[in-house]
């Protein structure tokens, strides 16, 4: 079992404050829904334990398995198994996603240890047709071109394929229809297990109908304020934020 | 003096009267004639040959002949012919691929009436001290409808060890609704020892219908100062897709040019270059429309390492009556140090009403985003960093004919990371 455990996290961008003493532990075998209204700091806490050199971590630890990733650059932490399904990827032209998926499986493997072709091609097909994704994706370049759903599809394809022990899906719902949503939670679903966790981070209860999680936190200014079970999410759902707020005497604007 | 050594050499090769002729003036004209234009390049401070026409000895240094494969191929070492093949279908079809004096021989009215059409001897003072002074030639020629399916490879090697200036000359006629591919390689062999000059004019001169895809790639030593014409002639209807590979050691200053000169011809020229250490790279690329429904297209993509300097001009030119003429170009660089140097330069010059145009260019550094995704997948920086160099000069090494050629186009680029 892998641990992956965020410690009174402070985060800051552009001189401000946005997290503010987040604490939360995350084991493989569990998937964390995290929910909250906008600007309250769940995609900076996605970019932070990732690495995302615009945010800046002023205090606290992220630990996986007691090694503090803070003290990593980006692709150690890939490497050491967390990986942050993105919001909006980068389109890289003239890099094709089957070569750019390779070198990143194959990124840090020693010279024997690496993917064969054969391997891969068969891996590669496999998840993609569980995604329903047309063979030609492969070949096209990296997120060049793709809408908005190719791209989450690709995410969580990369996700499959490279099999790591923590994945943040940051807003992977995000402009996904119906159809398009059942076949993410699909593929999120396939790779449930006993080496594998998650960390979903989304606005809405409706993605959490097709991935079940474990544990539900919300998130308001910059904090965890409450956590709890998938029952959490429906009463999100009928009661929007302003109820928790209230119990917790927060104040809380919906927007307009 | 240096006329007299002219003329010795057009006697010693028996050169017909009427290129005697044209050399000599060309060499009268040297001096009276301007160096061209080519923006943002201080012409004047370079040096591109020495009034000097001699020719190779026999060369020490001999290419690699192992796995040269079945297509039709010259090459040449300094100004030597060291191989030839061509099939005897192709042969029996008219298609010539030679040097210049056995081509003499062979099609002596062909080469007379295109040899300088594309790229007139009196242009300025570099094509005119060319036609003066080049000391080895090639001639490539297809004839009237006749489709070469195969990739057809002139290499030409510069012997770095030797003081001959490499002042070479291709002339290609492909004929009318005629159908080529050729891949043209200078490279330089040798260690790279002696300070040397060249001037290189190539000419493709592409008749009604043609369909040419010309590719190349440039791998000239640290020492050698080039400047480089590549000229394509387009009649109508005709198409030259260029695909080069600007990937020298040394000073070199690049121009191709393309010439819509037939009604509906269509010239589609992407370039990439890479500049390192502390070379410097001009790449000047010009499309002129003279003539209605002609379209013409630039893309370009360069890469500067260490303290490389790069130069990109493109160029597109709208002549008047040219009617629905269409000349697009972008031109993009992407700095990997801080001490690189760039200019990305579009020219529009346009002097008629009904036309498109349009224009892109950019200089930047390897956007953080982008690095930020892909180390995010467990790429190292340096990884990734090459992932983003091979995907940004991707467009003209996908377009190489022959997959050993594109696969030698990526290690050169490696090479070149790897050595900064």
């Amino acid at each position: 079992m892998s641990t992956l455990e965020i410690k009174d996290l402070y985060v800051r961008v552009e001189e401000k404050e946005i997290l503010k003493g987040v604490n939360l532990t995350i084991n493989t075998n569990e998937i964390h829904a995290i929910m909250g209204p906008n600007g309250t700091g769940k995609s900076t806490l996605s970019a932070a334990i990732m690495g995302n050199p615009n945010f800046e971590v002023t205090q606290g630890e992220i630990l996986l398995d007691g090694i503090n990733v803070l003290e990593l650059e980006v692709d150690e932490r890939a490497r050491l198994g967390l990986f942050l399904a993105m919001q909006y990827p980068s389109e890289i032209a003239g890099i094709t996603n089957a070569e750019f998926m390779r070198a990143a499986m194959n990124a840090g493997r020693e010279e024997d240890d690496k993917i064969g072709v054969m391997d891969f091609l068969k891996k590669l097909d496999s998840k993609m047709d569980l995604l329903n994704m047309d063979e030609a994706m492969a070949e096209r370049y990296l997120n060049e071109g793709f809408s908005g759903g190719e791209k989450k599809r690709n995410e969580i394809l990369q996700l499959l394929m490279l099999e790591p022990k923590f994945a943040i899906l940051d807003e992977i719902d995000s402009g996904l229809d119906i159809d398009a949503l059942k076949v993410v939670s699909k593929g999120v679903n396939a790779i449930r297990g006993e080496n594998f966790g998650a960390l979903i981070i989304t606005h809405y209860q409706r993605l959490l109908n097709y991935i079940t999680p474990d544990v539900v936190h919300v998130m308001m200014e910059g904090r965890v304020v409450m956590t709890g079970g998938p029952e959490l999410a429906a009463r999100l759902e009928t009661e929007g934020y302003h109820g928790i707020a209230k119990d917790l005497g927060i104040e809380y604007k919906e927007e307009a | 003096m240096a006329k007299e050594n002219i003329i010795a050499f057009s006697q010693a090769h028996a050169e017909p009267e009427w290129l005697q002729v044209r050399r000599q003036t060309a060499f009268d004209k040297i001096s009276e004639l301007k160096l061209p234009l080519i923006q943002r390049v201080k012409l004047d401070r370079w040096n591109f040959g020495n009034n000097d026409i001699t020719e190779s000895l026999d060369s020490s240094n001999v290419p690699d002949f192992t796995n040269l494969g079945e297509n039709p191929k010259l090459i040449q070492v300094g100004t030597t012919t060291v191989f030839q093949q061509l099939s005897p279908d192709l042969a029996n079809k008219g298609v010539i691929f030679t040097d210049f004096y056995s081509a003499l021989e062979e099609i002596p009215e062909i080469v007379e009436q295109y040899f300088g059409t594309a790229l007139p001897f009196d242009e300025d003072k570099l094509t005119a001290y060319h036609t003066a002074y080049f000391n080895s030639a090639a001639v490539l020629y297809v004839p009237d409808n006749v489709e070469v399916n195969v990739p057809v490879e002139g290499l030409f090697y510069q012997d770095s060890d030797e003081a001959v200036p490499f002042n070479k000359h291709v002339l290609i006629i492909v004929g009318k609704h005629a159908k080529l591919s050729y891949l043209e390689r200078f490279e330089s062999l040798g260690k790279d020892n002696v300070k040397n000059t060249a001037n290189i004019a190539v000419e493709v001169i592409a008749l009604e219908g043609a369909q040419v895809k010309f590719s190349a790639i440039d791998r000239l030593g640290s020492n050698l100062t080039t400047f480089i014409s590549r000229r394509g002639r387009l009649n109508k209807n005709a198409q030259i897709d260029w695909n080069l590979g600007v990937m020298n050691e040394g000073n070199v200053v690049a121009d191709f040019d393309s010439d819509l000169v037939g009604e509906g011809s269509h010239a589609e020229l992407k370039a990439v270059a890479i500049s390192s250490g502390k070379q410097i790279q001009g790449i000047d690329t010009r499309v002129t429309n003279y003539a209605p429904h002609s379209i013409g297209h630039i893309l370009q993509h360069g890469v500067i390492l260490e303290a490389g300097t790069l130069t990109f001009n493109g160029i597109g030119h709208i002549i008047r009556g040219a009617k629905g003429a269409d000349a697009q170009q972008e031109s993009r660089v992407l700095m990997l140090s801080d001490k690189a140097r760039s200019d990305a330069n579009p020219i529009l010059l346009i002097d008629e009403n009904d036309v498109t145009a349009g224009h892109a260019a950019s200089i930047g550094q390897v956007d953080p985003e982008d690095m930020y995704y892909l180390m995010s997948r467990g790429l190292d920086q340096d990884t990734a960093e090459r992932l983003v160099v091979r995907g940004f000069l991707g467009a003209v090494i996908g377009e190489i004919p022959v997959k050993a050629v594109r696969q030698e186009m990526i290690d050169v680029i490696e090479s070149k990371l790897d050595k900064r």
